[in-house]
């Protein structure tokens, strides 16, 4: 199941003049398999494309960085697994981004490692696992989190939907039933008199497990809700917008994945007119934004979708702090590493992205778009696509660091 | 008011649909003593062949193709797999059909890949049926609970009422004498199982189109399938009909209620320590919907280990 990937072939050539240095090892431990393997492989995708271009620009120390590949295969149980085969195989970076849970797991693991191991230091980079708790109480000095959360994308849809008068007054918040479900109808609730809005119904519900979700869609029309907010996705999401169509709702959809492909195919024109708390859109980024789009798809073959922009984006934070840490004894100090990504910064089409040293939680623009016939940028085969409706800059999405943190640094 | 009749039609049909998938499963089981662990895979492949087939045909004559096709292929298992391994015993069996489900699983990836793909209600079947209140009930929803009703019965007639019947129930009996008696046993379970992959084939092609179809699509209802079976009874067709309902209604009514033990404890004065508590006693009855068709599949292996409707002990 390891693949080893040497991208850069020009870069390997420079291996004969440091001998002795030890190559930078990312380890990508990822569900690749299974039934949520879609998401997992969607960051995989992104993660390649972000070392190819790490090792086109001379990798590190001299050195091409090498990808390593592991699959977690969609439980913590494997991921704790696998991450003991990755340590051993001299991984230092762990990279991950599907699913709270399993990110949950991985930076305990990591923080116990690292506290039994000193000198051997790990990094966790975390790509896109939005539970609140791992910059809260889980917090600690090894682990970054590279992508939204809750609070932030909560936030940022509320303000983009309102100013798009797109926001009823009666909200209903639908969620699945684990820590990021959960984070997500807090914030709703808590967003309520920013937004001007009344949650007239909070609900929970199984992950992944509800195939007919018309007893749910029956519960929102008798609400009375115009607007429906939730942090669903893969199966959740789109089975509920085929529900939602079939029982003629009319309400709205405020989300945070609608991105994931097959969605809008299979939404059809229901879709139109839902919203969207994304890290990415091209046609949002301008220039920028159709420079990295075409970029990426002459390297991968097709437009970057759902989080592959967003994995991108972390592994250039990543890049930006290997190249301001020099090698010790040639390989990598993993604790200098990890101060240098806390104050990591980067530009991306979307704007400027930057490491909050605090909790560990990337300052990101996030952008508001919507479903719709003229978006630039058309999805999944069909004529529609997200419409940008505003740009978050990082200063205006961001939400206080979590008094739950307590970040303990090594002396 | 409105809201209990939504709810319990919404049961109704997804029962219905739940009970077209695992009629197959239970006919399998009971005329052959397989169990079937790639009956789901069967389902998925319905619908994918209905995906495929829909634009060179149109959506009737596709699902027609696609239940056919399905029991092509189930014939064709049983001819060519489960019958070299009848003879080493139903654990042969039953890892052989575990290793197909993988195999059809990945098969799938391979040709159309991970995500689900645009497998929908064609526009002239996409509309409600009637209005109630403020809600529509959707014309496809009634469509699955027909054809499912329509199969129960042409099922239960030809079982019961025909020549083809009494061959197949008394081949499951005495295969033997059957045999001796001038039948084709052989061909017989070979028609059985084709008969049960095309059900699950049917229901595959017509419900891939109104939820969604994608290579999680068999995970999704297989283990749902065997709850179902177990409720009813193994092999037992009327108990697959009866859990299925009983399933569809339960999961349906549960979302609408928004109790939990803490409110149960209430009536007993204990309600405030609940709440202090927290965890388990707080969960809502709304919040598990799910999770209760798995709660019923524990009482009735307790209380009444050979289902609903069954037999065997």
């Amino acid at each position: 199941m390891n693949s080893l990937r040497l991208a850069a072939l020009p870069a390997a050539l420079l291996i004969s003049t440091a001998a002795q240095a030890a190559p930078v090892k990312i380890g990508l431990l990822e569900t690749l398999s299974g039934p949520q393997a879609s998401t997992g492989q969607t960051f995989r995708a992104g993660v390649r494309y972000a070392v190819d271009k790490i090792n086109a620009a001379g990798g590190w120390n001299g050195e091409p960085v090498q990808l390593v590949e592991y699959d977690n295969q969609g439980g913590p149980a494997g991921a704790s697994d696998k991450l003991k085969a990755a340590i051993a195989d001299g991984v230092q970076l762990v990279v991950q981004g599907a699913s709270s849970a399993i990110a949950g797991q991985i930076t305990e693991d990591v923080r116990k490692h690292n506290l039994r191991n000193p000198g051997k230091e790990i990094v966790f980079i975390n790509v896109g696992a939005e539970a609140l708790e791992l910059t809260g109480e889980k917090c600690n000095f090894h682990h970054f989190r590279i992508t939204g959360n809750a609070q932030v994308r909560t936030k940022a849809l509320v303000q983009g939907m309102k100013q798009a008068k797109a926001l009823g007054s009666k909200v209903y918040a639908i969620n699945q039933n684990y820590s990021w479900g959960q984070d997500m109808e807090k914030a709703i609730v808590d967003n309520a008199a920013a937004g001007g809005y009344q949650v007239v119904e909070k609900r929970l519900h199984d992950v992944n497990k509800i195939q007919d979700f018309a007893p749910y869609v029956a519960k929102i029309v008798a609400s009375g809700a115009d607007t429906v907010m939730t942090g669903n996705w893969s199966n959740d999401l789109l089975l509920m917008m085929k529900a939602a169509k079939a029982a003629g709702l009319k309400a709205d959809f405020g989300t945070v994945f609608l991105d994931q492909p097959g969605n809008i195919s299979n939404a059809g024109e229901t879709a139109i007119g839902h919203f969207i708390a994304h890290v990415f859109n091209g046609e949002a980024g301008g220039a920028e934004g159709a420079k990295f789009v075409s970029d990426y798809a002459a390297k991968t073959g097709r437009a970057p979708v759902f989080v592959e922009a967003q994995a991108v984006f972390a592994l250039d934070m990543v890049a930006d702090a290997l190249k301001r840490t020099k090698a010790t004894a040639g390989a990598l100090d993993v604790n200098a590493f990890a101060r240098a990504m806390e104050t990591a910064k980067i530009k991306t089409p979307m704007g400027e992205m930057s490491m909050r040293a605090a909790d560990h939680q990337v300052l990101l623009p996030l952008v508001v778009s919507t479903v719709t016939k003229d978006a630039k940028y058309k999805v999944d085969g069909t004529d529609m696509g997200f419409k940008p409706v505003k740009v978050f800059s990082a200063e205006e999405s961001a939400m206080p660091v979590q008094s739950s943190c307590k970040m303990q640094r090594p002396s | 008011m409105d809201t209990l009749l939504f709810g319990l039609l919404n049961g109704l049909i997804y029962g219905l649909l739940l009970f077209m998938v695992s009629a197959g499963l239970t006919l399998i089981f009971g005329m052959m003593g397989v169990l079937n662990f790639a009956h789901a895979s069967f389902y998925m492949l319905g619908a994918y062949f209905a995906y495929t087939l829909q634009g060179l045909l149109g959506f009737g004559p596709a699902v027609v193709a696609a239940t056919l096709l399905a029991g092509g292929v189930g014939a064709l298992v049983e001819r060519f797999f489960l019958r070299r391994v009848h003879h080493h015993g139903h654990a042969h069996e039953l890892l052989l059909t575990f290793g197909l489900s993988f195999i059809v699983a990945e098969t799938i990836k391979l040709l159309f890949g991970n995500f689900p793909v645009d497998y929908h209600v064609p526009a002239s079947l996409d509309g409600p049926a009637f209005t109630l209140g403020s809600q529509q009930y959707p014309t496809y929803r009634l469509l699955m609970g027909a054809v499912a009703l329509a199969m129960f019965g042409l099922l239960y007639l030809l079982l019961t009422r025909t020549r083809v019947g009494i061959i197949v129930r008394s081949a499951i009996y005495k295969p033997r004498m059957v045999e001796a008696l001038g039948h084709n046993v052989q061909l017989v379970f070979m028609g059985v199982f084709g008969v049960g992959a095309a059900l699950a084939g049917l229901a595959g092609a017509i419900a891939g189109a109104f939820y969604t179809t994608s290579p999680n699509m068999a995970l999704e209802v297989g283990v749902m399938v065997f709850v179902v079976v177990v409720v009813g009874g193994l092999g037992s067709l009327g108990g697959a009909m009866l859990a299925s309902l009983l399933i569809g209604v339960i999961t349906s009514l549960a979302v609408s209620v928004d109790r939990s033990l803490a409110d149960a404890l209430t009536l007993v004065g204990a309600g405030a320590w609940a709440e202090s508590v927290g965890g388990l006693l707080t969960l809502k009855l709304s919040s598990l919907a799910a999770t209760l068709p798995f709660a019923l599949m524990l009482l009735v292996l307790l209380v009444r280990p050979q289902g609903l409707l069954g037999d065997k002990t």
